[in-house]
This record gives structure tokens, sequence and C-alpha cells, in this order.
């Protein structure tokens, strides 16, 4: 009887608890799922607005230029994509990793360092983007080229001469900030009594670091790349306002811009641009939502 | 237990009701100044007052929903119009005068949105082709007028323009008025009309002894440039900003007058094989990116009209070949090299005449309700009245009104005298623009200069400008510049 009882409730209780969630569900699939499946829908059709016309079923006309020679710059913009990423985290995961340890120590104004480090995360990007364009890097009056000048170099149009290196010198700006967030955090959940151990039995700093802090700092180091990934591949702002794209800085959510609402107007030709990046992104995060969930259970071994 | 609890949730819930009140009063009370700002306070009041925050929130709704529920004040008082226009000086001026030249007379209440030029493309292209309904008047350029006129998506100003008395449609220069038409109906009113030219600093010329033809050739300007160059003051200051209105536009003119062209035109006018590949595209190239690497501005691959308007006021370049509307900032009141400039007509090489023709117009989506309304604004600011209203008002004084769109403009004497330096090469390089025939060989598309005439050439512009602009940075060669643009050309041209 109790058996049958539990058992049940068991069936039951779920749904009912999980009732009330149900129309944001739904909406949630109408708001995205419908324009997902509109998005592949326009993808094989050549629609385009400008000058209206009408729109003609092509079927995968738009993805065979994915792998000829027509749509060169899908793959140059999809080159950028990955080299602004790579560097971007790793940089700023680096940095992000330098400026913990720094702040891992009790000293007087700690709160307000803190503070002050964690600011560029909460500037907003458009505006980052702005303030280094204008007053760090602009080659007549930007603080980098007045320094430089100083000391006797002539001035060097950055943003003009290279655009990837001067996207991704804002990027780390702006992301140095969050990965140090996420390393204090693993820095300070190490457990006090093995550091202690390790110095009672003679271990050097420098060796207690690389062989108990780092390898307890990896899922830190996974979660910050993986998080990051998945912001700056999308990064769109800094693009915008800096270089407003060119070789070198249009990465893909800009160059999808650009073939669809930016002037292009081919909304069939953009909708394939961007499946293509769904699923690519799909793969690319399932494999790493793999590694990071391997990482929780492994958390809640210890 | 219980009583407890609920005592505690009827006490928050009122305390929400009372915030949704609060919240919903706001909302109203803004809501009415933004759309009724004649209407009485005591009428805001009223509404605010309302009982439950239900209703207060569907009172205030109310008018921001229906045009028609106007009751409490003057039914003129709280039209509204929203007007998308382009951010440069003489758009500022006007909007900053409308409330007292405009609203203030016909009750009439501008919403503007001030955009850049890209932006403006952006909002204006998407709202216009998509039926959207966010503008009552947009500004577009002659580039966008005949082409979204002949494909129906704006309304023929043609009637109205002719049955208002005071708006003088025929005082219109025809150059322009024709630019903006297409079929032999206007589909846009000119706010301000340009082509292009060169201007030069007289003083430092006359230091280096050297002087500048009335009609110079590119060859005479280029070894000007370079010898008037140093590296406090760039000889010439040249658009390099990627986008088709901005390094396209100056560029084309040059590749006009060099004998190149975009594309070749098939019989019927439609977009034929890319030309981009032939040795005209090249040594017009090669001879822009040359002389603006040897003696342009600083930074070219990121300067375009505004950059050049200030490296020529602060003393940083000694020449500018751009838009004679360009003449009305470097003259004004305000102006540090004001009475310091010559004017000479757009460079040239084997045509005859080079200079573009442009106008930012405004237009009437069709899906605009209020036409009548729409077109009062647009008689207010494309009419001879404003012009008259703006010289004593905006802060460049006479020389910065809005130039070129009416030929009584260069008969106001106060404006003869302002104007004295450039309002004749204004016109002398509006009249010969050579609209119809701009390079050596037949174009596509309908009618331009520093532009193709047909949709695709935005696209192709721009991204081929992009390269060219990499390449004036010193990022990408020449060559491989070309031969990427040629592909792009040729994809607009296979459809």
């Amino acid at each position: 009887m109790a058996d049958v009882k539990t058992e049940q409730s068991f069936f039951h209780q779920p749904w009912r608890r999980r009732l009330p969630l149900l129309p944001a569900l739904v909406f949630t699939v109408l708001i995205t799922q419908i324009p997902f499946l509109m998005s592949i829908f326009y993808s094989l059709t050549n629609w385009k607005i400008i000058p209206p016309s009408p729109r003609k079923l092509v079927w995968f006309k738009n993805y065979a230029r994915l792998v000829t020679s027509d749509d060169k710059f899908f793959r140059e913009a999809a080159g950028v994509t990955v080299r602004m990423t790579v560097f971007a985290v790793l940089i700023s995961l680096v940095l992000g990793t330098l400026f913990a340890i720094l702040l891992d120590r009790k000293f007087f104004g700690q709160g307000f360092v803190r503070t002050l480090l964690i600011t560029p995360f909460l500037i907003m990007p458009v505006v980052a983007g702005l303030i280094w364009k204008l007053q760090m890097f602009n080659s007549l009056y930007g603080v980098l080229n007045w320094v430089l000048n100083k000391f006797g170099i002539d001035s060097i149009e950055f943003v003009s001469k290279h655009p990837t290196s001067s996207i991704v010198t804002v990027l780390v700006w702006q992301w140095t900030p969050f990965m140090m967030l996420i390393m204090l955090a693993g820095l300070q959940g190490q457990p006090s009594d093995v550091l202690e151990a390790a110095k009672v039995d003679g271990a050097s700093s420098f060796g207690v670091f690389r062989q108990l802090t780092l390898p307890h700092l990896r899922p830190y180091f996974e979660l910050g790349t993986l998080l990051g990934t998945i912001y700056i591949v999308q990064a769109f702002d800094h693009v915008a306002v800096m270089t407003g794209g060119g070789p070198g800085s249009t990465n893909i959510p800009y160059f999808v811009f650009k073939r669809s609402i930016g002037g292009g107007w081919l909304f069939g030709r953009a909708s394939a641009y961007s499946i293509v990046v769904v699923v690519a992104a799909l793969i690319i995060a399932n494999l790493s939502l793999r590694l990071l969930s391997g990482l929780l259970e492994g958390e809640d071994i210890v | 237990m219980r009583p407890a609890s609920t005592k505690r949730t009827g006490r928050s819930l009122a305390a929400l009701a009372a915030l949704g009140m609060v919240v919903a009063a706001c909302g109203s009370s803004s809501k009415t100044d933004a759309t009724a700002t004649t209407a009485a306070p005591a009428a805001a009041a009223v509404t605010t007052a309302a009982p439950a925050a239900t209703d207060a929130a569907t009172t205030a709704a109310a008018p921001a929903a229906t045009d028609a529920a106007t009751t409490a004040a003057a039914p003129a008082a709280t039209k509204e119009l929203n007007v998308a226009i382009v951010g440069n000086p003489q758009m500022e001026d006007i909007a900053k005068l409308t409330p007292e030249l405009f609203t203030a007379k016909t009750g009439i209440k501008v919403n503007y949105s001030i955009l850049g030029e890209g932006d403006l493309r952006q909002v204006t292209t998407r709202d216009v082709a998509s039926g959207g309904k966010q503008f009552d008047v947009m500004m577009i350029g002659m580039f966008e007028a005949p082409q979204f006129g002949a494909s129906g998506l704006l309304t023929d100003l043609t009637p109205l323009a002719t049955a208002d008395k005071t708006y003088n449609v025929d005082d219109i220069i025809s150059s322009v008025r024709g630019g903006l038409s297409a079929d032999g109906k206007l589909y846009a009113a000119p706010f301000y009309a340009e082509s292009s030219f060169l201007m030069y600093r007289k003083d430092v010329l006359e230091k280096a002894g050297l002087t500048m033809p009335a009609a110079p050739t590119w060859d005479e300007v280029a070894k000007i440039a370079k010898a008037v160059n140093t590296p406090d003051m760039a000889g010439i200051c040249l658009r390099g900003k990627p986008g088709w209105g901005d390094l396209g536009a100056a560029f084309t003119t040059v590749l006009n007058t060099f004998g190149g062209t975009w594309w070749k035109a098939n019989d019927d006018g439609s977009i034929g094989a890319a030309q981009v590949d032939q040795p005209e595209f090249k040594e017009a190239l090669s001879f822009y990116v040359d002389l603006v690497k040897t003696a342009g501005e600083k930074d070219a691959a990121n300067s375009s009209y505004n950059e050049c308007t200030k490296a020529m006021q602060d003393g940083k370049a000694a020449m500018w070949y751009d838009a004679t509307v360009a003449a009305s900032n470097l003259e004004g009141d305000n102006s540090p090299i004001k009475g310091k400039l010559g004017y000479a007509l757009a460079p040239t090489k084997v045509t005859k005449a080079s200079g573009w023709l442009w106008s930012w117009a405004l237009a009437i989506p069709k899906s605009t309700k209020d036409v009548d309304a729409a077109w009062q604004y647009l008689s207010f600011a494309t009419g001879p009245q404003y012009l008259k209203d703006a010289g004593t008002r905006i802060a460049g004084g006479w020389a910065g009104i809005p130039p070129g769109t009416r030929k009584s403009t260069y008969e106001i004497p106060e404006y003869q005298k302002a104007a004295a330096a450039f309002a004749q090469p204004t016109l002398d390089a509006m009249a010969a623009a050579p609209i119809d025939n701009p390079g050596t060989t037949k174009r596509p598309g309908l009618p331009g200069v520093q532009y193709v005439g047909v949709p695709e050439f935005q696209d192709v512009g721009t991204q081929c400008t992009e390269l060219f602009s990499a390449v004036i940075a010193g990022q990408k060669d020449i060559d491989a510049a070309l031969k990427d643009c040629q592909g792009i050309a040729s994809q607009a041209s296979a459809g």
C-alpha cells in the first residue's frame, strides 16, 4: 500500500510542480524556435528586400555557395572570429589569473582595488569601443600615440593598420576582470590545510603553485574558457564602433549583419550564414558542455 | 499562523497595488506630456487619479494608441510626426529651430531621430521596404529617392507641392529636382543639395608660390598637394573611410574621370560585366591611394567628411576635395579659417567635368497616415521661408543655411554677401555635374555620378571600399583588393 502511494505521488508530483513553469516554457519556445524555423525556411530562398522582389525557393544554393569560391568573405570572417576569440580568451585568462593571484591575499584597501579591477567589465561594449578608439588609439590625440611620441616614436594608426589586435586589446581589457573573478573564486576555494601541509613538508611557494594550485584551478580555467568563448564569439559592438568592418575586423556576427540589414539586404543568404553558425555553435557548445558537466560531477564527488 | 500569513499576503498585495498605481501614474503623466504638450495640467491630474492601477494604465495607453483620442486639447495640438534625419550640421540646426518656427505655428510636434548616415540608411530602407510605420517623414538621398519612388514605396509629392502656393516648387534647381524624381514625379523634397569641388587655402598656396587653375586636372592637384604637404599640414584631405557614400563617392568621381567604371551596361540598362579588373580602374585607384598616402591626412583610412571638416578648420590640411556644402561650414561665422579659402571645379582627367550631384531630401513613405501633416512639415523644412528664418538664427549665420536647393536662396541679399566666396562656385559646380553622362561609357541603372543607380551598388560599393580602405591603411595589396572587388561586383551582375 505504502509503496503504491509513493509511486503515484512520484509519478504525479513533478508534473504538478512544474505546471506553473509551462507558460514560460511555451513562450520561450514560441519566441525562439519559431523564428529559428522561419530562418531555416528563409535560408532556402533568394529573399532580398531591395529592390522588393518575389521570394523564390532556391533550396540549397545558398549553402552550396559557402563551399565554392564565391563566399571567400564568409570564410575570412570565420577566420577572424576564430583568431579574435582565441587570442582574447587566452590573454584575458592569463591576465585574469595573474590579477587573481595578486588579489588573493589580505592587504589594506583590497576591496577597493578589487572594485577598480572589475570596472572595465561593467562598461557597455559600445562605450568601451569608443573610449579606446577615440581616446587611446587615435593617431592625432590618442593617449597611446602621445606616449609613443614622448619616446620619439612616430604615431601608429592602430585601428586602421592593426584592426584585429586593436579589437582584441579592448576585448581583453573588458574580459580580464571576468576571468579574474572566476579565478579568484577558485583560489579562495582552495583548502588551506593542504597548503599548510605542503609548507610543513618544505615545498617552495612556486612548487605549491605548480603542483597544488594549478591542478585545483583546472575546472575554473575550463569554465572561464567556455563562458568567455560563448560571449566573445558574438562580439559585435566593438567591431561596429571601432572599425565598421573591413579585412581583419569583420567577424561572423558583423558579416551577417552587413549582408542583411546592414546594406546587403540579402536575407536568404544571411539566413544561411546564420544557420551554419548555429550548427557549428551547437557542436562546439555540446562538446564543451560535456566537458563542463564532467567537471561538475567531479565537484560533487569531492 | 494562518490569519497572520493572510494578513501579510493582504498587506503585500496592497503594497504591490500601490506600487502598480504609482508606476502607472508616472507612465500616464509622462505619456500625456509627450503627446499633448498644451493639454491643461488638470487633465493629466485627472487621468493619474484613476481609482485602480489597471484603469490608470488603460487611460494612459489610450492617447498613445489612437491619435484620435485627443478630446482634452485642441485637435491640432496633439499631432505628432516622427522624422528621421541625418546628423549633419544643417539638419541639427533645423531640429533646434523646429519648436519655435514650426510647432508654435501649426501645433504639430516633431520627434526627430538624428542618425549617422549609415544608420539612417539601414533604418529608413528597412522601414520603407518592409512597410514599417516607424517614421512619417524620412530623409533619404538622391540614390534612394528615384529607386524607392519607382518601386512604389513613396508618396508622390508633385500634386502636394504644386497645390501649395507658398512652396513654389518651380524655384527648386532643376538638376536637383530631376535627380529626386522618377518618371517626372517628385518623390522627395530637397533639404540641401550639393556638388563636389576642390577647396584650398589661398594663403598656403600663395606662400608656396603656387596658383590653382579654376578648372584643374587631377595631375595638377596632385602636384600642388605634394608641394604644400608638410608634417603639420596635409597637402590634401580625401575620404578614406569605407562606405559607398564615403570613400565610394569621392573615389567614383575620380574613377569616372579616369575613364573607368564599375559595370558595363546591358542594352536594357541592367548590370553587365564587372569592369573592376580593367586598367582604368587600377589606374584610378592607384592614383587615389598614392595621393592620399603621400600627401593626404593622417589616418586617412578612418577619415571622411566630418574628419576632413575638422582637419581643415584646425589648419591641418591645405586642400580638400569634397561636397560643396562643406564650404558653408568652413565659411561660417564660427569657423577659424573663414575667408581664407579658394574654390575650384572638381579636378578632371579625361572627361570634361567630374563633380558629383547629391541631395539629402525629405520623403513621405506610403505607410504614413497623416500625409497632410507630413507635407506641412516638408513645406516648412524645405520651403523658401525657412531659409530666410534660419539665416538670423543659426550659429553659422547666413553662410550656414542649407544651400543648393532653390534659385531664390542665391537672390537673398544677406546670403549673397555672406556666401560671396562660394555661392557662385557652388552653382557652377552643380551646373557642371555630369549627371547623365558621368564617365566615358554607358552605365547601368538610373542616373548618378558618384554612385551607380542600381540597388546592388550599396552592397558592392561598401564591400569594395572596405578593401580599398585597407589598401590606404597599408593592410592590403592593391592587386589583391582589385581581384576581390571584381569578384564581388561580378556576383551582382550574375544576379
